[in-house]
């Protein structure tokens, strides 16, 4: 059976060079660059087939996802997987900055 | 998020050479999420923010000049063009360039052969040549149609390939990544190798267009 990520061949839309042309944005490059580090010899916490694993779980979801949220989702839970910190960890941060964003997002 | 903007210009960099900085930022739950994972490994040493800071610079500074460059040597270099497309991690290696863990495989277009790079199921790239691959090879459309109807791929990008010539698709994946090697413009045999990297474009090392005479 075909996954989601497994496109060749399938029915799809024209492609615009000028349009689809992206410069990163500074979020997307702090994602790949934690994806490299994450991947590099000093660490060699994953690897490419492991984050391909994680993003290809998503199922039809995969495809509601832009590019680099489904690198940040597998980054997120392969650290998980792997005990770099415990749910109850990331949950607690994440309200945290969730706060801290907001906060700023409307000026105060 | 922004893979979907109007962006109608193909420049990285600024004249002087600085990366075009591109403060979008994405839904509130992506910049929540990665802040969250990234101050979470930054807390528990796994890496520095100093590590990040420098990986991007990196990333910043490596575009596909480094690419035109290798192109450029190919085609003034008979014994550098055999080694690159016979052992292109070996060759590359000269510029600097460690592929590891990846192989790289380099294509040569022809008057016969006209070839193209796509990765359909994920974007595999020679990022460590190219930098980080554009928006259009990372979408759906490129990816899924690339491989069963190049002709017409290769016809939005502007690019007709003759009728006679043969197309070949190379399908890259984690541990494979392909290079085009363009053909060198007719009228160019005065020019020396750094004049004629100057000609070489990203999109004709993908495979996407020719450089044009």
């Amino acid at each position: 059976m075909r996954g989601p990520q497994d496109l060749g061949g399938l029915p799809a839309g024209l492609v615009d060079p000028e349009l689809h042309e992206h410069i990163p944005t500074h979020w997307e490059k702090r994602i790949d660059a934690m994806m490299t580090l994450l991947f590099d010899p000093k660490r060699r916490l994953a690897r490419v087939d492991e984050s391909r694993r994680m993003q290809e779980a998503l199922g039809e979801d995969y495809h509601k996802y832009p590019y680099y949220e489904r690198w940040l989702l597998a980054i997120s839970w392969l650290m998980l997987e792997k005990g770099v910190y415990t749910q109850t960890e990331l949950d607690e941060k994440k309200k945290e900055v969730r706060k801290r964003i907001e906060e700023e997002r409307s000026g105060s | 998020m922004n893979e979907n903007t109007h962006d109608h210009t193909h420049a990285t960099h600024t004249h002087d050479g600085k990366p075009i900085q591109n403060d979008d930022r994405p839904p509130i739950e992506a910049e929540t999420l990665e802040t969250a994972v990234r101050e979470l490994l930054i807390d528990k040493g796994v890496i520095s923010a100093e590590e990040i800071h420098r990986e991007i610079e990196m990333k910043d500074g490596k575009g596909p000049e480094l690419g035109a460059k290798i192109v450029a040597r190919a085609w003034v270099d008979e014994e550098f063009k055999t080694r690159l497309l016979t052992d292109g991690d070996s060759a590359v290696l000269d510029f600097g360039i460690d592929m590891r863990p990846t192989e790289l495989c380099v294509v040569e277009n022809t008057d016969e052969v006209h070839n193209m790079v796509v990765c359909t199921l994920c974007s595999c790239y020679p990022r460590a040549i190219l930098g980080i691959p554009p928006a259009w090879y990372k979408r759906r459309d490129y990816r899924a149609r690339a491989v069963r109807e190049p002709r017409s791929i290769l016809s939005e990008f502007g690019t007709v390939i003759p009728e006679h010539k043969q197309v070949r698709v190379h399908d890259s994946n984690a541990d494979l990544r392909y290079l085009v090697l363009p053909q060198r413009p007719a009228g160019t045999e005065n020019l020396n190798e750094e004049e004629l990297a100057e000609l070489v474009s990203r999109d004709s090392m993908i495979g996407v267009s020719d450089i044009p005479s």
